[in-house]
């Protein structure tokens, strides 16, 4: 889950129950304050009424009666004041209920017992306890709004900062690592934020990038340098040799032996061309531009290399179809790719083998071309590292160079394209090139840009 | 035919200069850009060989300025570097071909050959080879009248070998002319022979094939 999604879940989760626990609350505390607010108020209305008697004495009340009783007009409060005995009991509070006129009604009743001239009075101040909590419901609704109101524009205000916070870090995420393809050649503007975190992250990946690839770079440049210092004395040695050879006064056994030596120089300048040209792909020096038939590419494959199936007496076939066109590739690198695995599919086949190039066309617009061959094939222990450079497969009689698949594999990588190798020792081998979606062309059969580019 | 070597690679280009003299050229050397510039003031040639990596000056810029001294000359151009631009942007510039290194010399001097043909109009096209006669241009080959039906690669690997006549070619370096890069000692050179074994049943049907001979454990010759 995305840090962003994570925060968002846990501030509106998070909110959620302290509005839960709000609404469950608010009616406990409405009613508590509600009913501490009447026993306060039902005080201030004794004190009044002492006050009054004190001014004016307990007849203002009385009128020469022995009790004095009074309520409002929907009898949601009386007083009442009557002569007492001896008793001696602090003031109360207490819920009671209480005869008017008939009605027989809950009040909250206050009792207080003074005395005035010789005798003792009680005091009861009440108040119905269906007024008490009478402004209980639309306050408690107002708070529920005003707690929504206010959850709402924390939640949308955090998220908002939340976003803005994190800005940066996916900022990183996606320049650093999502957009950025091996070998990291563009330069990356430093991310602009004030969270030193993020500036320390970024710095970091940065520092990380240009590490791998001043390394990368430097192997890639040694390679290239090697293999360009070594033509010019495999040259020499070449042109020597044929010059020796050329020497009419030679016998036959230096003929023989030259031939050796032209045999080894030739197998060593075959090394290191292969690693020139892979190289030169990990150097982005072809263009991915050309749009062609793979049926017309495979053809010339196969021209190039009938003269070897003729020899080991191969069985070839071919199902692909003649309508599909490929794009956004280099034709003599993909020739180059298809032309190495054939030629592989050839040399470690047996004598009247068997050799079958078939495609397959996935939903997602992948689109594969499988070379299976009726070879000696490869053990399972070796499959994963059968595209490391000069990695040989045990063989019986024939010598790879080792590079071949190399070649096949930069040539993939530099495509976008994905090799899969499944084999069976004895049996045979299979290698499938998945071609990435958008490689397929929609205009079949038109378009044809085949541009004539050496492989230099 | 004059050469002018401009390599800075000496031996190199001693090996060259060797294996031209044989094929009756005439050969000047130059080691630098400077050198190579000052000999094209001096003489006219009609072949020169040019290294792109010297130490002086870029060979490229060699080759515009060379142009203006030399301007009917045939320039081909050599180098290690191999990168197709240079290959495109020498080609641009007026080279008539371009070899990358490690080249073969039998190839060098087939190419020349070829450039002679087509920039020099040289007439040497139609070759006498035992009882038949070759045409290199309309790529037949007669016997008297009558035409003999040579495949493609049974063509150039005949008249690959009459370029380098009298002289012993390996297997390897035959095959290389025919499939160039892709050419793999491995299994190639028993095609060689198919192909030896299949030109020399055409044509001994007509006369006697003895000027193609095989050269135990090295390849083949014509011997004419």
């Amino acid at each position: 889950m995305k840090l962003f999604t994570k925060l968002t879940l846990f501030i509106t989760l998070s909110k959620m129950a302290i509005v839960i626990l709000f609404v469950l609350l608010l009616p406990l505390l409405v009613d508590h304050v509600a009913s501490r607010y009447n026993d306060y108020y039902l005080g201030e209305q004794k004190k009044k009424v002492l006050h009054v008697i004190q001014q004016n004495g307990i007849d203002f009340y009385l009128q020469g009666e022995d009790s004095y009783g009074s309520y409002t007009m929907l009898k949601e409060e009386y007083i009442s004041l009557e002569p007492v005995g001896k008793i001696q009991i602090p003031d109360t509070i207490a819920t009671l209920r209480r005869i008017v006129e008939a009605d027989t009604l809950t009040y909250r009743v206050l009792t207080h017992i003074f005395s005035y001239g010789s005798h003792r009075y009680i005091l009861e101040v009440g108040k119905t306890t269906e007024t008490i909590g009478q402004y209980n419901r639309p306050l408690q609704a107002v708070a529920l709004y005003v707690l929504i109101g206010l959850i709402v524009m924390t939640i949308l205000i955090d998220l908002i900062f939340t976003r803005l916070l994190l800005r940066p870090l996916g900022q990183i995420i996606k320049t650093q690592l999502l957009n950025r393809k091996f070998p990291f050649r563009e330069q990356i503007p430093p991310v602009n934020t004030t969270t030193t975190d993020f500036r320390y992250l970024d710095s970091s990946l940065t520092a990380l990038m240009d590490r791998i690839k001043t390394a990368f770079e430097k192997e890639r440049e040694f390679t290239s340098n090697a293999s360009h210092e070594l033509m010019t004395p495999i040259s020499i040695l070449q042109h020597k040799m044929e010059n020796m050879l050329m020497d009419g006064a030679l016998d036959e056994e230096m003929q023989h032996r030259i031939t050796g030596m032209m045999k080894t120089l030739n197998r060593l300048k075959k090394i290191v061309q292969s690693l020139l040209l892979i190289s030169r792909i990990e150097n982005d020096q072809f263009a991915r531009s050309d749009t062609f038939s793979i049926h017309a590419l495979l053809t010339e494959v196969m021209e190039e290399l009938g003269h070897r199936l003729e020899d080991r007496e191969l069985q070839f076939s071919m199902n692909i179809s003649q309508k599909v066109v490929l794009q956004g590739l280099n034709h003599d690198l993909i020739f180059q790719l298809f032309y190495n695995l054939v030629n592989n599919a050839i040399r470690y086949n047996k004598q009247q083998g068997k050799i079958v190039i078939s495609e397959r066309k996935a939903g997602d617009g992948v689109y594969a071309v499988r070379v299976t061959d009726t070879g000696i094939g490869i053990p399972a222990q070796e499959l994963a590292t059968v595209f490391n450079r000069f990695k040989k497969v045990e063989r019986t009689e024939q010598e790879g160079y080792g590079l071949g698949l190399s070649i096949v594999q930069a040539i993939a990588g530099y495509h976008g394209i994905s090799l899969e190798v499944e084999s069976v020792q004895g049996r045979g081998t299979t290698f499938t090139v998945l071609f990435p979606p958008g490689v397929l062309s929609p205009s079949p059969g038109k378009n044809f840009n085949i541009s004539t580019t050496g492989n230099g | 035919m004059k050469v002018l070597i401009v390599e800075d690679e000496r031996s190199l280009a001693a090996e060259m200069e060797a294996f031209l003299k044989k094929a009756f050229y005439l050969c000047d050397l130059a080691y630098t850009a400077k050198q190579g510039l000052t000999k094209m003031e001096e003489n006219q040639y009609d072949f020169i060989l040019l290294d792109l990596g010297l130490p002086d000056k870029d060979g490229l810029h060699v080759l515009g300025e060379a142009r203006k001294n030399c301007p009917d000359a045939a320039y081909i151009i050599i180098t290690a570097r191999g990168q197709l631009e240079d290959r495109i942007q020498g080609l641009d510039l007026g080279a008539d071909d371009y070899l990358p290194k490690p080249f073969s010399l039998l190839e060098l001097q087939s190419r020349m050959q070829a450039i002679a043909r087509r920039k020099f109009a040289v007439s040497d096209s139609v070759m006498a080879l035992g009882d038949f006669t070759i045409d290199m241009n309309k790529r037949m080959i007669y016997f008297g009248e009558e035409e003999i039906v040579l495949s493609r690669k049974e063509f150039d690997l005949l008249s690959y070998m009459l370029l380098h006549k009298n002289r012993p070619l390996t297997r390897m370096q035959l095959s290389e002319h025919i499939w160039g890069n892709f050419s793999d000692d491995d299994y190639d050179s028993n095609y060689i022979d198919v192909h030896i074994k299949n030109i020399r049943k055409k044509l001994a049907a007509f006369s006697s094939v003895e000027w193609l001979q095989t050269i135990r454990s090295v390849g083949y010759k014509i011997k004419v």
